[in-house]
């Protein structure tokens, strides 16, 4: 039987290790892109057009300065700061509210109601965007940060609405209720119960309405010219009529990366939370 | 009166939930909704407590009308099925939450938690979180919830459905004597016969949205006014046998033998019991007694099963034909198949309406 075990073990170990493997070569497959643009933006010119490419060599920030200094990214990375954590922040609670609405109460013809919500959704964006040019300019948002919050908001909220709508029915009714009867308004009973429920939730839905918005680019390039342009815009710019500054783009490529990874890591706890609530109940 | 229900109905768009709810409910008193799933039941508590309003009437508690008023100005504990505890707090945060709502000194707080936490045999458990206790020790922990601000009035919504028997049995009793120790009025809704008729001082059974009996639980036992009520109270449930006028005034039964013992008086006592044309002579199964050899003035039966309880013994059988009648003896040496004589003490019988 000894014999039989150790077998069995051994074959245990070989199966592991045959997994570990494939799974290392697909990470590997999947990483290597960001690896590609975390070295090319800190190879020269020089270095980055030779072939077969280099894996070793002294890194530069050559890209990194020209993109500050000639491209307008510090500018950029401020609109992009400013517009997107506002259009977030703004998505979040108007379409928190909406689904709280949408989920708790006896409305009429509430499913009409969100599945209009969600329509906004459904239309491309690039349908929108003569409108929404002439109505910037006869507003005089054109090439304002504003416009682009005011259009991050519109379409972040259907995804918060449906998103939070979920997570708020998970939360079961009489814990609202008891709330109610302890002493608290509905509003103190959301504040104080509700709230700290949804946090998970609250969370993941943010990263990904705030990944979206950090990355659109169709919008912020047509609706913007110089004054409010977007990170997605100055990495574009990389890519010239006669030729593609691989090293200009994967500096941009950097920046605008790193915020996202940072927020990531931050709301990590949460995530992995929010974004496997509802797949087991408690 | 402690709470006063008048005339409130509830209706969910064209469904009547509850139609036309009344009853007055003394301080101090215990008082059960008992009755099927979608009896309106549980619509009706939650009107009480101001979560759902009533499409018409009025709701008073101390002669107060809150019919339309926020469940926070009700003065009112509740008990959920489901607990309603807040996940995210540990037991002691659980059981300040309503002080802590009501802004009182952290001190005043502290001790209050302390006590009521003492008394429910949760003082243990105050640091834990709501998932990581039992099911009973949480329903111990929502009581405390409730007891610890000193409610006027307790409602609580069938909260022992999710612990197993014999957690049930014991809450069942704790609950009965805390709520009369500390003299709180408490409404107590439930699907469970049992329940109803251990711990209430008064039960109203409902049925689709009306209260068909309110009265005391031997009363409800003794002289159930409907077959709902009879069949619904009592297991196994009372022997109804379906009985009209003939003529003369005299009832007729399919045993004969019931018509002619039912007391004169009984008519009166339930004078809507025949209002529809029939109506039904009943009899608790307890109160048949079984012999067998068939004396004077006793019916035959044919027995059909024997299960043997061990505390009593249920005898199935059928009369007069094809009437089946459940008897509830302590011990019988009678077979299936025997034929044996039933007797009937004109006091157990009763007049029911269909």
């Amino acid at each position: 039987m000894a014999a039989t075990l150790a077998e069995h073990r051994a074959r245990q170990r070989r199966a592991a290790a045959l997994y570990w493997a494939l799974a290392l070569l697909a990470t590997a497959f999947f990483f290597f892109p960001v690896f590609w643009m975390f070295a090319s933006a800190f190879k020269s010119d020089a270095v980055s057009s030779t072939y077969p490419p280099v894996f070793l060599f002294a890194p530069s920030l050559e890209n990194f300065a020209h993109l500050f200094t000639e491209a307008g990214a510090g500018r950029a990375l401020w609109n992009s700061f400013f517009i997107v954590t506002l259009s977030t922040l703004l998505a979040m609670i108007a379409g928190t509210m909406a689904a709280y609405a949408l989920a708790r109460f006896d409305l009429r013809g509430k499913n009409t109601l969100a599945l209009e919500i969600l329509s906004i959704r459904m239309l491309p964006p690039i349908v929108s965007v003569i409108p929404l040019f002439m109505i910037a300019r006869w507003l005089g948002v054109f090439d304002t940060p504003w416009l682009l919050i005011a259009v991050y908001t519109l379409t972040g909220l259907p995804f918060v609405v449906w998103i939070m709508r979920v997570f708020i029915q998970d939360i079961p009714q009489s814990v609202e209720e008891a709330a109610m009867i302890d002493g608290c308004g509905r509003i103190e009973a959301f504040w104080r119960v509700t709230l700290p429920l949804l946090l998970p939730g609250l969370a993941a839905t943010m990263v990904i309405v705030f990944m979206f918005a950090w990355n659109e680019f169709l919008l912020a390039s047509l609706l913007t010219s110089s004054e409010a342009k977007t990170l997605p815009v100055i990495a574009a710019n990389a890519i010239k009529p006669k030729a593609i500054a691989f090293g200009l783009a994967c500096a941009a490529g950097v920046v605008m990366s790193v915020p996202v990874i940072v927020l990531v890591l931050m709301m990590q706890k949460y995530l992995v939370q929010g974004l496997t609530l509802g797949a087991v109940k408690g | 009166m402690s709470v006063q229900i008048i005339n409130v109905e509830k209706a969910f768009g064209s469904h009547r939930v509850v139609r036309g709810v009344s009853v007055d409910i003394a301080d101090g008193e215990f008082f059960v909704m008992l009755g099927p799933s979608g009896c309106g039941k549980t619509t009706t508590l939650r009107m009480v407590a101001g979560l759902e309003l009533p499409t018409s009437g009025e709701i008073r508690i101390q002669g107060r009308n809150v019919t339309y008023e926020e469940p926070r100005h009700r003065d009112i504990a509740m008990a959920f099925q489901d607990y309603g505890l807040y996940p995210h707090l540990s037991v002691r945060g659980n059981i300040e939450f309503p002080l802590k709502v009501r802004r009182e000194d952290p001190a005043t707080r502290m001790r209050k938690v302390e006590e009521v936490a003492e008394k429910m045999g949760i003082h243990h458990l105050l640091d834990r979180k709501p998932g990581q206790i039992s099911g009973g020790q949480r329903q111990r922990v929502s009581l405390a919830r409730a007891l610890v601000r000193n409610p006027k009035v307790f409602l609580m919504d069938e909260p022992l459905s999710n612990l197993d028997a014999k957690l049930r049995a014991v809450m069942r009793t704790e609950i009965k004597k805390l709520v009369t120790e500390l003299g709180i009025t408490t409404i107590y809704v439930t699907h469970d016969q049992v329940e109803a008729m251990s711990m209430a001082d008064r039960i109203a059974v409902m049925k689709d949205g009306d209260m068909v009996q309110v009265a005391s639980p031997l009363e409800m036992y003794e002289r159930p006014r409907t077959r709902f009520v009879a069949e619904f109270i009592g297991s196994p449930a009372m022997n109804l046998l379906p009985a009209r006028p003939g003529s003369g005034g005299r009832l007729t039964c399919e045993i004969p033998v019931l018509a002619e013992l039912l007391p004169e008086a009984e008519l009166a006592l339930n004078p809507a019991a025949l209002a529809g044309g029939a109506g039904f002579v009943g009899i608790r199964p307890e109160h048949l007694s079984i012999a067998e050899t068939p004396e004077k003035g006793d019916f035959v039966a044919l027995v059909d099963l024997v299960e043997p309880l061990g505390q009593t013994t249920n005898v199935h059988l059928r009369a007069g034909g094809e009437t089946r009648i459940i008897a509830v003896v302590d011990r019988t040496r009678a077979q299936p198949g025997d034929t044996v004589g039933i007797s009937v003490r004109s006091d157990s019988l009763r007049l029911v309406a269909a």
